[in-house]
């Protein structure tokens, strides 16, 4: 029956317990999911991103100069679910802990990241060829060297020619 | 001539009218921020509900198609001319010796459910089911806290004028015995009715555990629901203006206690206590309960307030 | 004029917000009740208040998709808070459709419907995103009353 008044003294000694935000700063956790992010010399271009997004929030067009495509990610529908960084294969695009999303309603569809991927090309016969980075090398092989890096910035045609040459000139020793 | 003006001036100005004003927002502002620090909050500014008036009288009025148009319209300006006119009948010892040629406790006692029935007329007339419900509650509540306000009021009266033989409702003079005997707080064949009396403050303010009128999550604010813009404010005024009149009435009627005869300092102090009266009654009882249901409080109010009125009338008519 | 500007400041401390749900999953209404009542996040002392009735409404926080089977009614909930109001989008469903956005009974934007002041994107958006939307919220109510 007397807990009450106890708790309200032990409140009124202890004082507020409000965090000083707006007037101040507050804390946001490491793992927090926050806006999405695209790193554009580390992703490929695959769209695993776009067919796992839960709100449709990404986008990636084509140029029309074939040098590259343009991704978009519209924070407006993005549900910050994570499902973009578990699936890319790359570590291309992650969520940071940015959560200040406020913003005025005619700024609706600027609200949005633009990265500009662009496509390699062959170091034997220019074709154009999506990039492979360095650290999906070092994903699937998993360790990289001089050799592989040569290798992967040919077009696959152009590696298939290197390759075979190169087991055609073992086979001769 | 002159005491009509003054009468006037007491009216408007001082204890009613401005002053009570203020006071009354002030004395709310404080219950807001009390009531914040007793959960660990910051709360509002004491100001707060001074700027929730002056925005509420700048936004647009919305009346219902199907309501009373009129009757809308007068119950607000009804409550509020009533608590403001009682304010007026409020002894500040020391100060103001509250119109004791015009009028009494009786006086009083008829003024105190104006704001009570204003509540009633707006729920009815706004043509809304909650403003409806909101009305028949707050009629309910009200046959439940009058009966102890009044057995209280015969009470003192009959303490007071006890000597004399029979019961003296004038509240100077209830001031004046209090001033010569001692405050009836220290007296303990008096205690019961100032029990019944601290119960009877959060009935009529509507305030938790008794504030089943104006539920604000059970019938979306009850007979203020279809309110907006000036009116509204003339309704928070009422509020502010009847806190005043209910500790004041309080503060009168059980310690009026003056300290020296400085008019300044007795009017602080009186302020002081009522602000006091009003954290035990309403803040405290606020942070610490959850609404009851009707039929509760009704029971409760016949049991408890009303049989401890009861017993301090007949301590009172026995021991004098 | 000054006491005319006094008076316009000291209404503008006191903006009180009113919550509608427009088919919302709920992500969103409680941490607007989080925002309000807990004392970590306490919105009292910007001089906000939540108040039960849309006619004691200034500032509007939508919630939800507007689906079709609530649309007119939030039309109409709206219609009867009275001029000046701001209205603040929260959550990503009333600004594009959010997750629900093809679905069957999601028909189009909020702000094809309501004129809508202020976003505050994210599923659900942290209490202090909540928060700053609010504050950006009194900043614009500030020029309308």
């Amino acid at each position: 029956m007397l807990t009450i008044f106890k708790l309200m003294w032990r409140n009124l000694v202890q004082g507020p317990s409000t965090e000083p935000f707006p007037f101040g700063e507050t804390t946001t956790p490491e793992r927090l999911r926050g806006k999405v992010a695209v790193d554009a010399k580390a992703c490929t271009g695959c769209e695993v991103c776009i067919s796992v997004c839960a709100g449709g929030a990404l986008r990636q067009e084509e140029r029309a100069d074939g040098s590259g495509k343009d991704f978009y990610v519209w924070h407006n529908t993005c549900a910050f679910c994570g499902l973009c960084q578990e699936y890319c294969p790359t570590g291309a695009i992650r969520l940071t802990t940015d959560w200040s999303t406020v913003h005025l309603n005619q700024d609706k569809y600027t609200y949005r990241e633009q990265v500009f991927i662009a496509h390699a090309s062959c170091e034997q016969c220019s074709a154009r060829m999506p990039r492979m980075p360095h650290g999906t090398i070092e994903t699937i092989y998993g360790r990289t060297n001089p050799h592989l890096d040569t290798l992967y910035r040919l077009c696959p045609q152009c590696r298939r020619e290197k390759a075979a040459i190169q087991l055609g000139a073992n086979f001769h020793e | 001539m002159s005491e009509t003006l003054s009468y006037i001036f007491h009216l408007l100005i001082f204890p009613g009218g401005l002053f009570a004003l203020l006071f009354g927002l002030l004395l709310k502002g404080i219950d807001r921020k009390v009531f914040a620090r007793l959960q660990r909050r910051i709360g509002p500014p004491l100001l707060q509900p001074l700027f929730d008036v002056i925005k509420l009288g700048r936004k647009e009025t919305l009346i219902p198609a199907t309501a009373h148009k009129g009757m809308f319209r007068f119950a607000p300006v009804l409550g509020f001319m009533g608590a403001m006119v009682a304010a007026m009948f409020i002894p500040v010892p020391g100060v103001w010796d509250g119109a004791p040629g015009l009028g009494d406790m009786l006086m009083l006692l008829y003024l105190l459910p104006i704001p009570a029935v204003a509540l009633i007329l707006a729920g009815s007339s706004s043509s809304s089911p909650f403003g409806a419900l909101g009305a028949s509650r707050e009629m309910i509540l009200m046959f439940a806290y009058e009966i102890p306000l009044l057995v209280v009021l015969l009470t003192v009266a009959l303490r007071v004028g006890y000597a004399t033989g029979g019961v003296e409702f004038s509240l100077a003079r209830v001031v004046e015995y209090q001033l010569a005997h001692g405050s009836f707080l220290l007296d303990p064949v008096m205690l019961p009715a100032f029990a019944a009396y601290l119960l009877f403050i959060p009935g009529t303010m509507g305030s938790v555990p008794f504030d089943l009128a104006e539920a604000e999550t059970e019938i979306l604010e009850g007979p203020l629901l279809e309110y907006s813009g000036p009116s509204l404010a003339m309704f928070q005024l009422m509020f502010a203006l009847k806190m005043v009149v209910v500790t004041g009435l309080g503060v009168v009627l059980f310690f009026p206690g003056t300290l020296g005869t400085n008019p300044v300092v007795n009017l602080a102090w009186f302020c002081c206590k009522a602000t006091g009266l009003m954290l035990v009654a309403v803040t405290l009882l606020r942070a610490s309960t959850g609404r009851l249901r009707t039929d509760q409080t009704f029971r409760f109010y016949l049991k408890y307030p009303t049989g401890l009125a009861y017993a301090g009338l007949g301590l009172t008519w026995i021991l004098g | 004029m000054i006491l005319k500007d006094r008076l316009k400041n000291m209404a503008a401390r006191s903006p009180w917000l009113y919550r509608i749900n427009a088919g919302s999953c709920n992500g969103c209404d409680v941490e607007l009740a989080t925002t309000a009542l807990i004392p970590r996040y306490d919105v009292e002392r910007l001089g906000c208040r939540y108040c039960g009735s849309p006619k004691h409404a200034d500032i509007v926080l939508i919630t939800g998709p507007l689906t079709t089977m609530v649309r007119d009614k939030v039309i109409r909930v709206y219609d009867e808070i009275p001029h000046p109001k701001v209205t603040v989008a929260v959550g990503i469903c009333p600004i594009s459709g959010g997750v629900f956005r093809d679905s069957h009974s999601v028909r189009g934007t909020l702000d094809e419907v309501i004129p809508v002041d202020i976003n505050v994107p994210g599923c659900p958006p942290r209490p202090q995103a909540i928060l700053e939307g609010v504050a950006k919220a009194m900043e614009i109510w500030k020029t309308r009353i």
